[in-house]
């Protein structure tokens, strides 16, 4: 199973293109949040997108009308990525969506419960539900294109999305489908906002994953959609194959629902499962995309699961977040972190953790300070980690 | 590889357990509690579980940690494990697959209630863990100490079934050893209210659906009397509120299911019905069975969504069902809705050897499962 297209919208860009560079380029989206007024939280930045930039152009009326903003970013993620792949489906085509569920329309519902609790019931309104339900963003992107394959959304908080990516290939192996769009989006809300910032666990100014002075994460939304489909096809079609999904490796660590089990064996049964299926040993592993939150248990619980598969030879692996760069974009993060892992084994550089300077010592790993990495890679790995103890392992290797 | 359902348990509004859901499903005068309060308004119709309890069946430490969607699942599993008996199987080899189409709601509430009324601080935390939907699913993993994969379906009222087709898929890939699967839904006014402006409940002078609240988890794993022996899906694009206007994706799924169990379509003996009261849905299942049974008509299994209510529970209620009825452990004697009679369909009589289950998500996606005995 290949990647051959991949459509990204975060709060380093609009597009794929933008957002790598920037990244590349060690800035940060992570700004003072305008979405919502935030007097009085924690934390008053997050990784926004910057809505009026999305490219929708084409997409149909029908899958636009009263679309929420994540719907949004589904929408021109999947543009994005179907261009990339020089894919045009025809009406009815049996192609598959899988996407990890995020808050979908929330953001919208939420005006509407303020009015509910301020007005009672005669408070008006009924469009902002039509996208609440967590599998509308994955109906959109089938009605935009009249796709009428297997429509899965997976909501596992956090891994949401790396999971739909290895459903995805999945499906394929098994024969359900041809061409998958995988992936997820999510986007900022109040709940979300609230809730991490009641937990305590937001950075007051900006996420720095793997830092020594690290305080916790930065909310962010976004989207990624992956076009997958198998090499044959893809050869066939004349189209440049930008990577390959070799494996996923899904467990949970059945500890607790908000903080993951301290000593990594856990996470580290999800690396090797993903390790297992897809044939490879750690010593293959050239790159790790990591979860990376900054948060104060995740950090050291991600790299002692590290360590427990890797060994010495971790301090060797190049690892990194990019949540200090596009924000923690929570069921869409698993699915941009591995369009990011496509796009570093596509064009053999690999993206500095930002915010990162100087390396907690309980994180003991090569974070990619400062500045990208030029480094041809074979294999790479994309992790994430979720409230319930969700851990999903997605292995990349690059196209031949 | 044979993947059987080995034990279930289940929560409705007939009560806590298989034996009430039994003398429910045997007592053709049955009716749940329709009733769900909501401020500052007029109570919805919903069938919520209004006796359910936990005392006696989880600590009450843990049981004032889950939300109610946690706390319906979670009996529901206990039921399911404790008819299962001791597992033969490492406990990080058995998974979790559950779908919801609301869970989550009531944590949620607390919060932004909370937050428009109070102030941003006065966020709860202990409410923001279980306002993910996967709260669920988790917190029976941790409950149980299940280490397999754990995973959470979205796909509206077919979400019960998807997360029963892809354990059956998990099991039968040897990915795991076990996966306990099935779904949940919670009543919860904001979620009603919703559906009552959107216009899709049942209410005096507008035919639609009732919405439920329940739980429900099947043991899955190699062997058992009755297995899964195929599942499919399909879908057909429309606006993610409504239903399709044709019957094309659950056609295809059913067909898919079929091909897969290796069974034509007049080799079915039994449908169980998918009909919530709902116009539109009544229609495409009267759609899907012309064109799938045009002459052969199978038995039917009905009402299970109108009188327990709707929602993703109900889909995986559905395979239960079908599941203890191919197992001659369950005696259905409810009737046929009024669609399907007047097109010649009867309720099932004496045993049956198969059956087929299917669900239509508005928005358009639809899944499908073949159930065999022997």
């Amino acid at each position: 199973m290949v990647v051959t297209g991949v459509g990204l919208v975060s709060a380093l860009g609009a597009n794929r293109q933008q957002s790598w560079q920037r990244l590349l380029a060690g800035e940060t989206g992570i700004r003072p949040l305008t979405l919502f007024p935030t007097e009085g939280y924690r934390s008053r930045t997050a990784a926004q997108v910057d809505e009026h930039r999305l490219d929708l152009v084409g997409i149909p009326a029908p899958a636009l009308a009263h679309a929420s903003r994540a719907s949004r970013f589904a929408l021109a993620a999947a543009r994005e990525a179907l261009a990339q792949a020089r894919l045009a489906p025809l009406p009815g085509a049996d192609w598959a969506v899988v996407f990890g569920g995020g808050s979908a329309g929330l953001f919208e519902a939420e005006g509407f419960l303020a009015h509910r609790l301020a007005r009672g019931p005669k408070a008006k309104g009924v469009v902002a539900f039509c996208d609440v339900p967590q599998d509308t963003p994955a109906d959109r992107v089938a009605l935009a294109w009249q796709l009428t394959g297997e429509r899965i959304t997976i909501t596992t908080a956090c891994s949401s999305s790396t999971i739909a990516v290895g459903l995805g290939a999945e499906l394929i192996r098994q024969g359900r489908a041809e061409v998958v769009l995988a992936g997820g989006t999510d986007a900022l809300c109040q709940l979300t906002f609230a809730g991490f910032n009641s937990l305590r666990a937001v950075d007051p100014e900006r996420a720095r994953p793997f830092d020594r002075r690290r305080q916790g994460l930065s909310v962010g939304e976004g989207a990624a959609v992956l076009v997958l489909e198998r090499e044959s096809a893809a050869k066939k079609r004349g189209t440049q194959a930008l990577a390959v999904v070799l494996g996923c490796g899904v467990t949970n660590d059945a500890y607790h629902m908000t903080q993951p089990e301290p000593s990594g064996e856990a996470w580290a049964r999800t690396l090797r499962a993903a390790l297992a299926d897809a044939g490879l040993a750690p010593e293959d592993v050239g790159y790790i995309n990591a979860h990376g939150t900054a948060t104060e248990q995740n950090d050291p619980a991600e790299c002692a699961a590290y360590q427990n598969v890797f060994g010495d030879r971790l301090a060797r692996i190049p690892v990194s977040s990019v949540k200090g760069a596009i924000g923690h974009c929570l069921c869409a993060a698993g699915g941009l972190e591995a369009a990011i892992t496509v796009l570093a084994l596509e064009n053999g550089v690999l993206p500095p953790t930002v915010g990162c300077e100087e390396l907690d010592p309980a994180c003991p790993l090569d974070p990619i300070p400062g500045k990208p990495r030029e480094k041809r890679v074979e294999v790479a790995l994309s992790s994430s980690f979720a409230f319930g103890g969700n851990s999903a392992v997605l292995a990349l290797g690059r196209a031949a | 590889m044979r993947v059987g359902i080995h034990a279930w348990g289940v929560v409705t509004t007939a009560g806590m357990g298989v034996p009430r859901l039994r003398e429910a499903l045997a007592n053709p005068t049955f009716t749940p509690h329709l009733e769900l309060p909501r401020p500052d308004a007029p109570p919805l119709p919903v069938a919520v579980c209004a006796g359910f309890d936990t005392k006696g069946v989880l600590p009450p430490l843990v049981a004032r940690r889950l939300d109610r969607a946690s706390r319906l699942l979670a009996v529901a599993a206990k039921e399911a494990l404790e008819r299962a008996g001791a597992l033969p199987w490492p406990k990080d080899q058995v998974g979790v697959a559950v779908g919801t189409w609301n869970a989550g709601t009531s944590p949620l509430f607390e919060i932004l209630q909370a937050v428009f009324t109070l102030g941003p601080d006065q966020a709860p935390p202990m409410h923001f863990p279980n306002s993910v939907a996967n709260a669920p699913a988790s917190q029976v993993g941790i409950l149980e100490g299940f280490g397999g994969a754990n995973l959470t379906f979205f796909e509206k009222q077919a979400g019960g079934l998807r997360a029963i087709a892809e354990a059956f898929r998990l099991v039968a890939r040897g990915r795991v050893a076990a996966m306990l699967a099935g779904s949940v839904d919670e009543a919860q006014w904001l979620n009603a209210e919703a559906f009552h402006r959107l216009g899709a409940l049942a209410v005096p002078g507008r035919a639609g659906f009732t919405l439920g609240e329940g739980a429900v988890a099947l043991l899955l794993a190699p062997g058992g009397s009755v297995a899964v022996a195929g599942a499919g899906a399909a879908s057909l694009p429309c606006p993610p509120h409504l239903y399709p206007l044709r019957a094309d994706a659950l056609l295809a799924a059913c067909r898919k299911a079929l091909r897969e169990a290796q069974l034509e379509p007049e080799e079915v003996e039994l449908w169980v019905s998918l009909a919530n009261g709902h116009p539109q849905l009544e229609q495409l299942e009267l759609e899907l069975l012309q064109a799938l049974f045009p002459a052969q008509r199978p038995g039917v299994l009905g009402e299970l969504a109108t009188r327990f209510g709707e929602g993703a529970f109900a889909s995986a209620l559905r395979v239960a069902v079908a599941a203890a009825v191919l197992a001659g452990e369950l005696h259905h004697c409810w009737s046929v809705p009024p669609h399907l009679t007047s097109e010649g369909f009867t309720p099932l009589e004496g045993p049956a050897r198969n059956a087929l289950v299917a669900a239509q998500a508005g928005g358009g996606s639809a899944i499908a499962v073949v159930l065999a005995r022997g």
